[in-house]
């Protein structure tokens, strides 16, 4: 508890100027979502009026009839989804690998997928990228999903997570002859869903957000993820007339993530907070 | 070596990392190793010959005076924003250490936009700064303020994106000076009180002083990661005006895709990967001081 | 049942030696108890048993069989953990099947054992819960049914009482007492808790410094302790001991001269009592107040216990002694006289070692 804001009016001041800030916070993304209820004619005019007449929900329709944000949408599920679920087992597996089996040479491994944790995407995506094009992985599924296992911080974490867990139940599963397999996937797995839930979210959001890998693997608009599609449609739009419809757009993007950060925010924090 | 009990070491055992590992030597690794490699050639995507030149490519980067730009960008960028970042957070972490839903809201309406895609945030923030009908120049317009070309101006470009940058993702330092500060023993608190500290008092010399390893590594982080920068920038003015924004990674992006010329890309890559290095051994130092210095 | 035989056992961690040329014997059916204060090696002699440490030198046989190296899941034995570790998100009825389902027995017999073992514990209404949902007692009860649905040669306790409260320890001693009865199994068990141990051994093995200091029969370690560590060990409080300086033998008999001038004429035979200096050994229950008693010494504290009281006497030289009070009730200060049972008088020698006197004659 924090005594440095005890007394009261000061505190009543700081609360509500925090309250004042957190709304211009949120000033833009209200202004967007306000807008986005207006027909695309009206805000060529004026984009002064928020809550008052008119409204209409013709933009968001533009969208739905919008094939390719679908599409966009489905390829970001489906590859935020299978990156998701590639990237717990491997980091499971490995992570009790490394928290509590011996084998010859597991320091010198682990001392080099820690390396990896200093190595940022930026430097290794053009050599990748070239990789991939070599391997014919443009403009495919797999394309997109397969670097994203290779991120060591999910083995990092899951290696934490289980050198916490007590070593007597595993001694009791060794009693009661457990093999190692079967100790991992009937004892120690079950046991470590928070810290898969935590991960699971992390990477999915880190996935679903990312930019630069998809930027330059999948150049055909029909592999964009939405991330990328909606970059895609960002172009010279001062004079744009579809305002309200570009509006709706960032509203639509917004909503998945945004209905998953509330649902799961305690998740989001404790695994910003473990790095 | 144990041969008997839980610390017995076999080598079937490896079969648990192995998947990983492989994956990991295969698309980090080796691409790490082969950028090095290719930094040295210089390689046509083009026509797709290649050739070995020594260390010309990365001679030819120094003297690039684009190159020497975009470096300056980057590191006034990270000048910029560094400060900012830390600061903010770390005001916003003092005044929201503390129980009860509004607290909660607060905190979780700060950390909020830093789950969008930031091609979200750019589009947001593009409608936001649309001169004429956007919502910041109807403010100023209104307040009677003149109308600044946010955006457009080379002075005042890449100050905009970094404060746009600060405002997407507070949350997260924010969130790491919160762990911090719940870690700060009550009864320090208490022993100041009881030494009659006023509040300036304490939060010079016990909060803070308590907080030097944390802001410190929160600096630190944040100095890596924007040096990494490049979405926010490239979507909301692609480099200019007159290339006062362009950051490294962007200049790596368009050597390989557009002027194709893969060596000099990759050896801009080691550039920056040799800056990384620097920064995360100097955050991996200071945390393991930390490990061994606690009390 | 089966016979437990650790020959010349050592363990070392690193540079140190906890454990050094340790041997000892334990028959089928026998309650045996490792007994000792932290850090004596009970623990690491147990796990080695257990197979989940490694002996540095050594063999170990159960049953007549070397399984020094054999995996902790093929020794024939079953272990009950300090703190249980029972699969938390398994039901009981899991916890007590698992290790029997990773050895292939069949469910129709593996039900049968988890409904005699129920029975026997009292878990009957717990097999369908999970291990949070249960006391502490509970849990300790299915960590204990989990050991004996696999029908060992060799039961293994690790401190399985210090977990729980003092009217619950109480308890659970004579439930333990009564399932050795009940099954007839080798048991070993590990405490530093003299009371558990005195309860419910059959023999006790004690331990110091990683090295047996003895091992007998309750009755033979509280009357007959082979070393002063042990006969200050065991007992509540343990035997208290006086710096004594030797007199003229009389009838082969060693003569001591007691702090404070006074004379014991002891039962402990003169041959064989090394040169040096000696204690006296005397428990508490055996030193009454007397006008006349051999040792002299003056209340420092009296402690009232409930079924006996006890003071602390500090004697002439400074040393301390604690007597029982048989009514009697001086004040602190007051110095009284203590009568000494010369057959429960024991001397100890500058090695540690035990010189009892002789049994008396019918």
């Amino acid at each position: 508890m924090n005594p440095l804001l005890r007394r009261g009016w000061f505190d009543r001041l700081l609360m509500a100027g925090l309250c004042l800030l957190a709304l211009a916070w949120m000033l833009p993304l209200l202004w967007v979502l306000a807008l986005s209820f207006k027909p695309n004619e009206f805000l060529m005019a004026r984009t002064d009026v928020f809550l008052a007449p008119p409204y209409t929900l013709d933009n968001y329709l533009d969208i739905l009839g919008t094939s390719a944000v679908f599409r966009w949408l489905g390829n970001s599920a489906l590859v935020a989804l299978l990156q998701t679920a590639g990237v717990l087992v491997l980091s499971s597996l490995a992570g009790y690998g490394f928290a509590r089996c011996e084998f010859p040479g597991r320091r010198w491994l682990f001392a080099f997928v820690l390396f990896g944790l200093a190595v940022p995407a930026q430097s290794v995506f053009i050599p990748l990228h070239h990789q991939f094009t070599s391997w014919g992985l443009q403009n495919t599924h797999a394309g997109l999903i397969l670097p994203g296992l290779a991120a060591p911080f999910g083995v990092y974490l899951m290696t934490q997570y289980f050198k916490a867990i007590p070593l007597e139940l595993e001694e009791a599963a060794l009693l009661d002859n457990a093999s190692r397999l079967k100790t991992f996937v009937r004892v120690i797995l079950p046991l470590s869903l928070p810290a898969q839930a935590t991960l699971g979210i992390f990477t999915f959001l880190a996935c679903w957000n990312d930019y630069l890998w998809p930027l330059v693997i999948a150049t055909q608009p029909d592999m964009y993820t939405l991330t990328r599609g909606l970059a895609s449609t960002q172009t010279n739009f001062a004079q744009s007339e579809g305002l309200g419809f570009l509006m709706a757009q960032a509203v639509f993007a917004g909503a998945p993530v945004l209905l998953l950060y509330l649902f799961f925010q305690k998740h989001l924090v404790s695994a910003v907070s473990s790095r | 070596m144990s041969a008997v009990g839980l610390r017995a070491s076999r080598p079937a055992y490896a079969l648990f990392v192995l998947p990983f590992v492989a994956l990991y030597a295969a698309l980090l690794i080796w691409p790490l190793l082969k950028g090095v490699f290719i930094s040295f050639h210089d390689h046509d995507l083009l026509s797709n010959e290649s050739f070995w030149v020594g260390l010309a490519n990365y001679a030819e980067l120094w003297d690039d005076e684009v190159f020497r730009q975009v470096v300056g960008n980057t590191i006034r960028f990270v000048a910029i924003s560094t400060p900012i970042f830390v600061i903010l957070s770390l005001s916003l972490a003092l005044a929201l250490n503390r129980p009860g839903k509004l607290a909660f809201l607060l905190r979780a309406t700060f950390f909020c936009a830093s789950v969008f895609s930031v091609t979200l945030v750019t589009l947001v923030w593009k409608l936001a700064l649309m001169p004429g009908r956007g919502l910041l120049p109807q403010l100023l317009t209104a307040l009677g303020l003149p109308e600044l070309p946010l955006l457009t101006d080379e002075n005042l470009a890449l100050l905009t994106v970094a404060l746009i940058t600060v405002w997407w993702i507070i949350g997260l330092p924010m969130i790491l000076f919160l762990s911090a500060l719940q870690q700060i023993p009550a009864e320090l608190y208490e022993a100041a009180a009881l030494d009659n500290a006023s509040r300036w008092r304490t939060l010079t010399r016990v909060t803070l002083p308590s907080l030097k390893r944390a802001i410190v590594l929160v600096a630190l982080i944040e100095l890596i990661r924007q040096f990494q920068v490049f979405p926010q920038i490239l979507l909301m003015t692609n480099g200019g005006p007159n290339n006062s924004t362009r950051p490294i990674v962007q200049f790596i992006y368009e050597q390989a895709f557009m002027q194709l010329s893969l060596g000099y890309a990759t050896a801009a890559s080691q550039v920056l990967l040799a800056i990384m290095l620097v920064g995360v051994s100097a955050q991996i130092w200071i945390e393991r001081d930390k490990k061994g210095g606690r009390a | 049942m089966a016979s437990l035989k650790l020959q010349n056992i050592s363990k070392r961690y690193g540079a140190t030696q906890v454990i050094a040329d340790l041997s000892l014997d334990v028959a089928e059916g026998e309650f045996v108890v490792f007994l000792g204060p932290s850090g004596c090696g009970k623990t690491s002699l147990l796990r080695m048993v257990a197979g989940l440490e490694e002996a540095s030198g050594g063999r170990i046989l159960i049953g007549g069989r070397d399984v020094t190296q054999a995996p902790p899941g093929q020794r024939n034995l079953a272990m009950v953990f300090q703190h249980y570790a029972l699969y938390p998100h398994m039901s009981v009825r899991d916890n007590l099947a698992f290790g029997l389902r990773n050895i292939g027995v069949k469910e129709v017999e593996i039900a049968r054992r988890i409904a005699e073992a129920g029975r026997m514990l009292e878990l009957d209404a717990l097999l369908e819960r999970k291990p949070t949902q249960l006391s502490g007692g509970q849990r300790q009860r299915v960590a204990i049914g989990r050991a004996v649905v696999k029908e060992p040669g060799i039961f293994l306790f690790d401190e399985p009482l210090s977990n729980l409260d003092a009217a619950l320890r109480g308890r659970t001693r004579l439930e333990l007492a009564q399932l050795h009865r009940r099954l007839g199994a080798t048991m070993v068990f590990v405490t530093h808790d003299q009371i558990e141990a005195m309860t419910l051994a059959t023999r006790i093995v004690v331990m110091k410094g990683g090295a047996i200091e003895q091992v007998a029969a309750p009755a033979e370690l509280y009357r007959r302790p082979a070393t002063r560590f042990v006969a200050g060990f065991i007992g509540t409080p343990g035997m208290g001991f006086v710096p004594v300086q030797r007199a003229a033998d009389e009838e082969g008999f060693a003569v001591l001269a007691l702090p404070g001038g006074g004379r014991l004429r002891t039962r402990v035979p003169a041959v064989g009592l090394p040169a040096g200096a000696l204690s006296l050994g005397l428990r508490p229950e055996t030193l009454h107040p007397a006008a006349d008693g051999a040792i002299q010494g003056s209340v420092e504290m009296v402690e009232f216990l409930g079924e006996r009281t006890l003071a602390h006497l500090k004697l002439a030289d400074g040393s301390a002694l604690i007597v029982t009070l048989n009514g009697v009730r001086p004040e602190v200060g007051e110095s009284i006289g203590v009568a000494v049972d010369v057959n429960e008088a024991h001397l100890f020698d500058e090695s540690g070692r035990a010189h009892h006197a002789l049994e008396p004659s019918a």
